[in-house]
């Protein structure tokens, strides 16, 4: 019988085993990668630039193929069967891109109307209701007739995270949500994925390098090493911030203090930033 | 298989819902509610048999509300599970009014709107021609700070790569007028002058225009894209900022290189044209010879040089038009789509007029 309902009960949004991360035809960016992501938990995908995060993403969202391993989602293993059924687990889960990939012929609300649209048969006002809900969730009520191209790169982003929402997913992959906003912009952000992660259940999955966003937001982190090709510390912010997570997770964090220090000395020089 | 949803009622004002509420509900379920026009008074939805409810049932029954309760029936809700109380309030305490849409402007400000826009493009052209002709005078000037190389390999992307596009359309467009025209003079026994029809219109014509037309598909509208993405890409502001002209570094080369093609892909269209009009006229039992000797007596030098005339304006004008719709262009991925069109309609239109005035031009000079 073909699969249409909830998943078998107890399994996990995301699970990884085994993975080898490549670019197509490319050599192996990481191996023997092993993630898992629980309802409600923000994982967040740590590492250095040119590591493979964000080829990672790509695979786990099903846009490459893995050369070797296993994902599942809600325990269903991706590439097990490639026609409707994956096309099915597809819909089970929600993708922001980092600039947002909004459809720019299109307002906000037939952004988020669009997949409502497409996959249930709920008359046209209905659907529209529940996208107006979805922007007002990610704090864009009045924008519904608004065009992307109008509206800041934060706003861009709350957007693509409403439509995310569109079919109420239970895991969200996000890639770099942080990424070109200012700090205040760019706490809000991850205060509202807090936020949903913790009232709808919702696992997150970011890949992120700012600082901010992993002390506040993350529950649990996976960090990333080129040198090593694989996971070079797991665990919470904290503890992989300590000098106890290695040699790897010392260098990323002071790094990464280093910017945030460079940052509010500039702010305290100039008076703003 | 899991249970799906499925509503009981309305009776005596109670309609209960059983099963999970999400956005797979049947929307015909709602359809067929909304289409009773009989329920008066209250109604009231009983929610205890639900399985599951997420945000879009949660806004499903808020919509419902909304809309009967326009309709003049109060809806209420009774019986919702403990457990699904924060979704309820979440979806609740965040779903405003809608916004109403932005107001569409009336014809005529539409109307306006477009004839302003119009003249601000005539003038944005004529600016920009204005800025482009001392830039060329400046180069005859001073030759030796041209770009040649990118000139060059501009003109060979325009000309040498768009020979066989331009030959096999002029040599078509040469076979159908000869073949459609000569069906109708080998009535009257004068099928030789087919030589001349299609001698004239080619050299004339057809073949500046239709090289001029491939052009504009072809560089025009490349042009356009090349330069609005620069233009998006912020790569017009940095020229700009280190105080250099795109005029003169980015159109100057591409209408140089366009002006230089034309003539010579237009003379290679002639021949194809004439030679499309010769493969009918032995098709039509002439020898090949007799085409070319009929139009030898009736094409004189003066026919081919206006269709070069024109070539050389029309292969100017593509460029420009085409450079200064990419440098106009918006911001956007959008802008660069939008910059090729108005490049590609704004060259259409403007070779066909300026083709139109050459003709009574030519006519009243008796060139």
């Amino acid at each position: 019988m073909s699969w249409t309902g909830d998943p078998p009960d107890g399994a996990w949004p995301l699970e990884v085993e085994d993975l080898t991360v490549a670019y197509p035809g490319g050599p192996a960016l990481l191996e023997r990668v092993a993630l898992r992501a629980a309802p409600g938990e923000i994982l967040g995908l740590l590492g250095p630039s040119g590591c493979g995060k964000s080829t990672l993403l790509r695979h786990l969202v099903g846009l490459e193929r893995p050369r070797r391993g296993r994902i599942a989602l809600f325990g269903r293993d991706l590439w097990a069967d490639e026609g409707a059924q994956m096309d099915l687990l597809r819909r089970r889960f929600g993708m922001m891109y980092q600039g947002g990939a909004l459809f720019g012929d299109l307002t906000l609300l037939e952004n988020v109307v669009f997949p409502l649209r497409e996959f249930t048969d709920l008359p046209l006002k209905a659907a529209e209701a529940a996208a107006r809900l979805k922007l007002s969730l990610v704090g864009l009520a009045g924008f519904e007739h608004s065009q992307p191209a109008s509206l800041s790169g934060g706003m861009r982003k709350r957007a693509a995270i409403a439509r995310a929402l569109a079919l109420e997913p239970k895991l969200l992959f996000l890639d770099e949500p942080s990424a070109g906003l200012d700090p205040v912009t760019s706490a809000g952000l991850d205060q509202l994925i807090v936020t949903l992660a913790r009232n709808l259940s919702l696992a997150f999955v970011m890949v992120t390098h700012e600082l901010g966003s992993i002390m506040t937001a993350v529950d649990r982190a996976v960090l990333f090493d080129r040198e090593l090709r694989g996971v070079a510390a797991e665990g919470s912010p904290a503890f992989l911030a300590s000098e106890l997570a290695g040699p790897q997770a010392a260098a990323f964090f002071r790094r990464a203090k280093l910017d945030r220090g460079a940052q509010s000395r500039l702010k305290a020089e100039n008076g703003h930033f | 298989m899991s249970p799906t949803f499925r509503v009981q009622g309305p009776e005596a004002g109670r309609l209960s819902l059983f099963g999970p509420l999400t956005a797979q509900a049947p929307g015909r379920i709602w359809k067929a509610l909304l289409a009773r026009r009989d329920l008066r008074g209250t109604l009231t939805l009983d929610l205890g048999g639900l399985s599951a409810l997420d945000l879009n049932g949660a806004a499903q029954l808020l919509w419902l509300r909304e809309t009967l309760g326009g309709r003049g029936l109060a809806v209420s809700f009774e019986g919702l599970a403990e457990a699904y109380a924060p979704i309820w309030r979440l979806a609740e305490n965040s779903l405003g009014p809608p916004t109403p849409p932005p107001p569409q402007p009336d014809a005529i400000s539409r109307l306006g709107r477009l004839a302003t826009e119009f003249l601000a493009d005539v003038a944005a052209l004529i600016a920009f021609l204005g800025e482009l002709l001392p830039r060329l005078a400046g180069l005859a000037l001073r030759p030796w700070r041209g770009r040649w190389t990118l000139t060059l390999r501009l003109a060979q992307t325009a000309a040498v790569d768009a020979l066989p596009v331009t030959a096999l359309v002029a040599f078509l467009v040469g076979l159908i007028l000869a073949f459609q025209s000569a069906m109708f003079m080998k009535l009257f026994g004068v099928d030789i002058f087919v030589a001349d029809l299609v001698g004239l219109s080619v050299v004339r014509e057809l073949g500046t225009l239709l090289t001029a037309i491939v052009l504009t598909g072809r560089s025009g509208s490349a042009f356009s894209a090349e330069l609005a993405t620069m233009k998006t890409n912020q790569e017009i502001d940095a020229f700009l900022t280190m105080g250099l002209s795109p005029t003169r570094d980015l159109a100057l080369p591409r209408v140089l290189a366009l002006t230089a093609a034309t003539p010579l892909l237009t003379v290679l269209a002639d021949f194809a044209g004439l030679l499309g009009g010769d493969v009918v006229m032995i098709a039509l039992g002439h020898p090949a010879a007799a085409f070319w000797t009929e139009l030898s007596q009736h094409l004189d030098a003066s026919d081919v040089s206006t269709g070069l005339f024109k070539a050389i304006v029309f292969g100017f004008t593509v460029a420009a038009v085409g450079c200064q719709r990419g440098l106009a262009a918006g911001s956007g991925p959008e802008a660069v789509g939008q910059a090729a069109t108005r490049g590609v309609v704004s060259n259409i239109v403007i070779l066909a007029a300026l083709d139109s005035l050459f003709a009574v031009v030519f006519y009243v000079l008796d060139w």
